[in-house]
């Protein structure tokens, strides 16, 4: 059973620069090749400011979370078992973005052996500005390390 | 030049997208996005770490699979803004699969000026099983003329859209194969149908699991004994 006091534990933000190379090598990894995510003047004539980065980029962010810490626990395995964003507007090359990250909620599950640990995570993104970039979730399936830790 | 927009207007609950087949999965793709995402977690990137912990070989991150659903969304909602997505991993995607994904219109709305569609989204593998599924909400102008208005500083054009959900009438025996199959995930399915809906919308009954154009060739895929 995970701590419940890792509720609400956060980390303090952390600058992330969006970087035109950064986008275009994690659009290309996903096999993606929506010219917005490459070509400045085609990611104009569609409409937008500049490059663009694809849905799922802020799984690249870092933050200065260490899930042990967080957590409170030593982790033998995590699993992923659902990720959710909230966009409050597309994110962009040149974006300068600070990401913290929070335990949301920590409970048990039954699963198919026993009870399973559940942590969820919140990502928030900011820009300098401090508006609201986006929202991501994971939830995850925590194995805890035994006592030999 | 940037391929036409979508338009709130020509959006019908029950639009299909056009499913997207990826290319096959491999231990290169999986590196190339260890790189780029940063996580080299070794159970996508090191076989032999993988087998040591009792996997039959690397698989791919979810948030890979994830990315690639992401790609059906942006590819079709060409000019929306994409406001929530979210997902469910059901089922582990292993070198030599083939993700297709797929996704519905399940609803469409708009009020004060603002258009928004939602869609249900899923991805399968080459074998027609469930790996992940979820749903997205995108906002759209309602129309080129609502677009250009708005470009220009001019008011929006307002509609008022009531939701109009699918109705589904409980088809119990539609959730076939890949409901059937046990998910990788330990958590439970909790929710009834995994399937898409059909018969619910009036224009695209015909065939129930139109398959995308590109699977046809599928690759041999090795795969996975668990």
């Amino acid at each position: 059973m995970l701590d419940k006091n890792a509720i609400g534990r956060a980390s303090p933000p952390t600058l992330n620069e969006v970087e035109k190379g950064a986008i275009r090598r994690f659009a290309e990894a996903i096999g993606d090749y929506n010219p917005i995510y490459y070509d400045e003047e085609y990611a104009r004539a569609s409409g937008y400011p500049t490059i663009v980065a694809p849905p799922t980029f802020p799984a690249s962010f870092h933050s200065a979370a260490d899930l042990r810490e967080l957590l409170g626990v030593g982790i033998k395995s995590l699993l992923h078992a659902e990720q959710g964003f909230d966009y409050e507007r597309p994110i962009f090359a040149g974006d300068r973005i600070y990401v913290s990250t929070r335990v949301s909620d920590v409970f048990e599950r039954p699963g198919m052996s026993g009870k399973m640990d559940i942590a969820v995570i919140e990502d928030e993104g900011r820009d300098e500005e401090g508006n609201l970039v986006f929202r991501a979730r994971r939830t995850l399936v925590v194995r805890a390390a035994k006592e030999t830790v | 030049m940037p391929a036409r927009k979508l338009y709130f207007e020509s959006i019908r609950v029950g639009d299909e997208l056009p499913a997207l087949a990826k290319a096959p999965v491999d231990r290169v793709q999986l590196s190339r996005y260890a790189g780029a995402s940063g996580d080299y977690n070794p159970v996508h990137v090191d076989e032999l770490y993988a087998k040591s912990v009792g996997m039959p070989s690397v698989y791919a991150p979810g948030m890979l699979v994830m990315g690639m659903l992401g790609q059906l969304i942006s590819d079709w909602a060409r000019g929306g803004q994409l406001r929530r997505y979210n997902v469910r991993f059901i089922k582990m995607v292993w070198p030599g699969d083939t993700v297709v994904c797929k996704g519905r219109v399940s609803d469409r709305h708009g009020s004060g000026g603002r258009y928004f569609v939602e869609i249900d989204l899923w991805a399968e593998n080459q074998k027609g099983e469930l790996v992940m599924k979820g749903g997205s909400q995108i906002q759209l102008f309602f129309s080129l003329e609502d677009e250009n208005r708005q470009r220009s500083g001019q008011s929006p054009i307002v509609v008022e859209v009531p939701r109009e959900s699918l109705v589904v009438p409980a088809p119990a025996s539609a959730s076939s194969e890949a409901a059937s199959s046990a998910p990788t995930a330990p958590e439970e399915e909790d929710e009834g149908t995994d399937e898409p809906r059909n018969g619910a919308s009036s224009k695209k009954t015909a065939p129930r699991e139109k398959p995308a154009a590109k699977t046809a060739s599928l690759p041999a895929a090795k795969k996975a004994k668990k």
